[in-house]
């Protein structure tokens, strides 16, 4: 791993965890003038390690374009956000898709996969990209806890919307990242399927230590969630420990959304 | 960074995407076939000319002959046949031959005259078995003495001709008897080459054909195990002044090269046409790479999320263009030797007579075709693999943010291309800087430039013009035609794209289109003004006439004037020029060649008639005299009795005497013209000429018109087999156009689904796309006509004004290339349409 630290490094927040990433002040406008978009507006945020943190709001209120910048998928207009010990504006496109691609793991809503890649291939992609091949006892553990040893020779049209999201579950954890986004992973699933993703995404943070941030606007998705972040009109509107859905929902009925 | 992750992914995407796969491979393999067929063909054939002529001087060693001064078109000076026995007298020399090919032809027992089928009627010269020309008795012996000749055993066969039978022939010097002594071939076959032969011994030979001592050449063969060149250099010190001694083997390399210059003009030709096909295949792959980046758009974003680098994205695009462009071109080299035997096959069906080769692949080749197959794939995927790795990662969850990544400034580059291209396409044709080189590099460069311009900018013009070609369309089909019309102007650089191969194809046939026009007008035209002759008589022998068809013409008392024109070629000032020699007086009443100063009729021994452009490039006027050297190394001074405007027959004519008072060369006329008197009648006319030719079957004779409809014939003949060696490209342009179409159907899933939801039949759809198809080409062929034509306009204009001197074009062409179109969308439409209209319903709207 490669990446650089940079000179002065993330605050690191007081108490007990350090935070795996987080954002500075973040703001990301589209347009100009009248039509400007405030997607993110002064966002100050930051997620420990070793925990399972949900990021909820409307649609609209800058959730998923606060999670692309915290990925470095997306570019902020001003502020930070850092990764580990990263300010990621720092990085030059090469470093950044290094940084993807050995302390990040992702997990989309849809369109997770390859199409012309095995499951197995798919799950390995990361690591064959740098031209490695991993822990290999890692990722057979993995694979054994997702329970897809039978499905790994099929193709992603092969397998069912919940089968392909346990394989990008599976390649997000395989490389071993700092820190896991997932963007609505639960979203195109039936609750049944949602819920067993959601309990295996759970389960790696407390067996594993995993890291893992989540966009999300189904309160019984957040539950399962270690802390919920509220986003609205790009801004933090607050948070909660230790959430249930009841709990999220008074949250979110406090603020009338 | 790993290679190896980006060649499984390019190896896996090739094969999941099949059906793309087959298509750029497909117009792969098409270039490259066309290349590689060209190339087999034109060395197979190559070959086969080289053996045969070494098959046919392998007993000569030696052959001795007049010089001549410079390269050039005369025919060879005859060699005194008295220096064969001074020869035979030489050291080593074994037999000395020699030998003569005159105009000699059989007349059957009703008095008609034997012709073959397409070969000339030949006379040749035998000195009997021992003969070194590759001469083979089949039956009988030798011919000795004026009683006896030999024919070959085909036309014996297709006569019903024997040994010991009499018959009758003609040569130059009349008609003759004598019995046949012996059937001939050349080597183990019957015929010689399609020609008809009679073959006599060498002194009736000489007298028969009015050869008087003189024969062609004498060829020698030296004794057993006498050294070839100590023998030749002993030969080479006896020779008089302006002869020569050659190889065996230099005598057939130069018989082979006559042959051969002509194998490889064709085979440029076809070059030419394959490179034009690579070229179109290079802009269909290009379009397929273009859109399936599109379509894979959040798969390659997904690939940058997880942590492909940009190159690495680039990288898996390119190995898939790379593997690509290996099978294919492995492919397109087996399908090259198809091509070289449909070729031959479909050139020997039109006529040609090609020998069947065998089928020779040089090293160069294969080379070629690496450099077409991979060359054009690897060109093609520059752009969209560049495209491809600035997809952003974020568009993997965001697609709308990647498209932008894949637009470019269109039409800006695609003017500054345009210009650039027309620019070099005119200085190429026009000022040739670095002569031929220049024209071709500058004007074939400057043309494909211009039309990777045109294709980009095409795109601005796409939706106007298509909602005009939809509109008719519209009104016919309503909803499916409207559906059609709005498909194709709502993505102008799609619609652009796919219609750009077949754009060039039709500009490459509208091109021909003009430029062959213009030449028929022109010719047309100075037929008109120029020639005053009734009767034009042509030579289908290639030999040349015998000088005794003229004289036979001139006899006929319907005819009021008569010329044969000859040739000689000769240097002046140090260049080379074509010399036609001609009866003057009877010119002057046949031609009107525009006579600006001096006389034509008298024109005396020793006195020229010149063209004005010459005339003033060497400062001429009438009564001056000028040095001139004649290929044969004779020299000597003409004056100048007239200057012309008319370069029709030449820029340089001389009387048929002072042609005889240079030169003892057989003479061969290129054709006779020939006019009626005054008080004569066309119809009577046309009998009493046709009668006095009829000995003569290779002598074709046409009226003024005849001759004209002729050539008109030959120039549209000559516009067919351009359309049809341009044929590959347009089925590869049609190709394009029904993948582009596929594509789209297939990116258009849902909405299609949404639309049979809501009602539309399968009939419906099917119709939508077939129409959208014909829009398609036909504004590839509107865009193509319009850029065609101005190409030939140009390329009319370069060409000199004694060429093309008029413009003109050729609605009816145009007409048919439209229709063509048409028919091209309806083909291009058959795979899009079926794979729309068997779309399940529910599954095509379930898709994202």
């Amino acid at each position: 791993m490669n990446v650089t630290t940079h000179p002065a490094g993330p605050p690191t927040a007081g108490g007990d965890s350090v935070p795996a990433a987080g954002a500075i002040d973040a703001c990301k406008y589209y347009g100009v003038g009248d039509a400007q978009v405030r997607a993110l507006d002064g966002v100050t945020v930051a997620f420990e390690t070793g925990r399972f943190t949900a990021i909820m709001g409307p649609s609209g209120s800058g959730k998923s374009t606060l999670l692309h910048c915290l990925a470095g998928l997306d570019t902020l207009t001003s502020g930070a956000t850092y990764i580990g010990g990263t300010y990621l504006a720092s990085l030059s496109d090469r470093e950044l898709t290094e940084l993807r691609r050995t302390d990040v793991g992702f997990v989309f809503q849809a369109f997770n996969l390859i199409p012309t890649l095995t499951a197995d291939e798919n799950i390995r992609l990361p690591m064959m990209l740098g031209g490695e091949t991993g822990d290999l006892a890692w990722i057979d553990h993995v694979i054994g806890t997702v329970g897809l040893a039978d499905r790994l020779k099929h193709r992603p049209s092969e397998l069912s919307g919940g089968q392909q999201q346990r394989v990008a579950v599976a390649r997000a954890l395989a490389s071993q990242p700092k820190i896991i986004f997932a963007d609505e992973p639960t979203g195109n699933l039936d609750s049944t399927t949602g819920t067993e993703i959601l309990t295996f995404m759970g389960d790696a943070v407390r067996e594993f230590g995993q890291t893992i941030v989540m966009v999300t606007h189904d309160p019984v998705a957040a539950a399962n969630a270690d802390r919920v972040v509220f986003v609205g009109d790009g801004k933090i509107v607050g948070e909660m420990s230790d959430p249930t859905p009841d709990s999220i929902l008074d949250h979110l009925k406090q603020y009338g959304v | 960074m790993s290679s190896g992750s980006t060649v499984l992914l390019a190896r896996k995407s090739i094969r999941s995407r099949l059906g793309r796969t087959i298509a750029i491979a497909v117009a792969v393999m098409a270039g490259v076939s066309f290349v590689v067929g060209s190339f087999v063909l034109a060395d197979s054939l190559r070959a086969v000319f080289d053996d045969l002529f070494a098959e046919l001087s392998e007993d000569v060693d030696l052959e001795v002959r007049t010089a001549q001064e410079f390269d050039g078109d005369s025919a060879r000076e005859p060699i005194d046949v008295g220096l064969a026995d001074e020869l035979r007298a030489v050291d080593g020399v074994a037999v000395v031959e020699p030998t003569l090919t005159r105009y000699a032809q059989l007349v059957d027992a009703d008095g008609e005259a034997v012709t073959p089928q397409g070969g000339p009627t030949l006379g040749v010269s035998w000195a009997g078995d021992n003969g070194l020309q590759g001469v083979t008795i089949k039956e009988g012996a030798p011919p000795q003495g004026p009683g006896e000749l030999a024919i070959d055993k085909a036309t014996a066969k297709r006569e019903k001709l024997a040994v010991g039978d009499t018959v009758t022939y003609l040569t130059d010097t009349g008609s003759h008897q004598g019995t046949i002594s012996a059937l001939i071939g050349l080597g183990s076959g019957d015929s010689f080459g399609g020609a008809a032969l009679v073959a006599l011994d060498v002194d009736t030979a000489l007298d028969r054909f009015g050869a008087g001592t003189k024969a062609d050449a004498l060829d020698i063969a030296v004794a057993d195990g006498a050294d070839v060149v100590t023998v030749q250099r002993a030969i080479e010190a006896m020779l008089p002044a302006r002869t020569e001694v050659i190889t065996g083997e230099q005598l057939a390399a130069e018989q082979a090269d006559d042959v051969n210059q002509f194998v490889d003009q064709f085979g440029i030709g076809l070059l030419v046409f394959a490179f034009i096909t690579a070229f179109v295949s290079a802009f269909i792959i290009n379009n397929v790479f273009q859109i399936t980046i599109g379509q894979r758009l959040r798969e390659l974003a997904l690939l940058r999320a997880v942590g492909a680098s940009g190159r690495q994205v680039r990288r898996m695009i390119t190995v898939e263009a790379l593997i690509l462009g290996i099978i294919a071109t492995l492919l397109g080299i087996l399908g090259g030797v198809l091509v070289a035997r449909l070729l031959v096959a479909g050139f020997n069906a039109a006529g040609a007579g090609f020998p069947s080769p065998q089928t020779i692949i040089a090293a160069r080749t294969y080379v070629m075709a690496a450099i077409v197959g991979i060359g054009i794939t690897m060109l093609s995927v520059v752009v969209p693999a560049r495209r491809a790795s600035q997809i952003p990662p974020v568009a993997a969850m965001r697609p709308e943010l990647g498209f932008t990544a894949l637009r470019t400034k269109r039409l800006v580059i695609g003017t500054i291309i345009t210009t650039i291209g027309a620019m070099l396409f005119v200085i190429g044709l026009f000022l040739r800087p670095g002569g031929t080189l220049g024209l071709i590099v500058l004007a074939g460069g400057g043309g494909l430039v211009l039309f990777v311009g045109v294709a980009s900018v095409s795109s601005t013009i796409a939706t106007p013009v298509t909602r005009a070609i939809g509109w008719p369309v519209e009104q016919l089909f309503r909803t499916p035609g409207a559906l059609a019309r709005q498909n194709v102007a709502r993505s102008p650089r799609r619609t652009s794209s796919s219609a750009a191969a077949l754009m060039i194809g039709v500009a490459l046939v509208s091109a021909a289109a003009v430029f062959a026009s213009s030449l028929r007008a022109t010719f047309v035209d100075t037929l008109e003004n120029a020639v005053t002759a009734d009767y034009i008589v042509t030579d289908d022998s290639f030999q040349g006439l015998s000088p005794i068809v003229a004289e036979t013409l001139a006899a006929v008392p319907e005819l009021q004037a008569v010329t044969p024109v000859r040739g000689i070629a000769a240097q002046v000032d140090g260049d080379t020029k074509a010399f036609g020699a001609i009866n003057a007086d009877a010119f002057e009443k046949l031609v009107n060649p525009d006579l600006r100063s001096g006389r034509i009729a008298g024109l005396g021994l020793g006195e020229a008639l010149i063209g004005v452009d010459p005339a003033k490039d060497l400062d001429l006027t009438v009564g001056d005299s000028f040095d001139v050297t004649y290929q044969n190394g004779v020299s000597g001074q003409l004056t100048v009795a007239g200057i012309y405007g008319d370069a029709t027959f030449g820029n340089w004519l001389i009387g048929l005497d002072t042609l005889e008072s240079v030169s003892d060369a057989p003479a061969r006329d290129f054709f006779i013209i020939g006019k009626l008197a005054d008080d004569v009648d066309a119809q009577r006319g046309d009998v009493a000429v046709n009668a006095a030719m009829e000995p003569f079957p290779q002598a074709n004779v046409q009226t003024n018109a005849e001759f004209r409809t002729s050539q008109e014939a030959q120039i549209n003949q000559l516009l067919i087999i351009i359309s049809m060696l341009l044929f590959f490209a347009i089925a590869i342009a049609v190709l394009g156009i029904s993948i582009t179409l596929a594509l789209g159907v297939f990116e258009r899933t849902r909405e299609i689904g949404l639309l049979r939801a809501v009602g539309m039949s399968r009939r419906q759809t099917r119709r939508s796309v077939r129409w959208e198809a014909v829009i398609v080409s036909m504004f590839g062929a509107v865009v193509g006509v319009v850029l065609g034509t101005f190409l030939g306009v140009v390329l009319s204009l370069a060409v000199p004004d004694d060429v093309i001197s008029k413009l003109a074009f050729s609605p009816l062409i145009i007409v048919l290339i439209l229709i063509g179109a048409v028919v091209a969308g309806l083909i291009a439409a058959v795979y899009p349409s079926l794979k729309a209209s068997n779309m399940d319903v529910l599954e095509a709207i379930a898709t994202e």
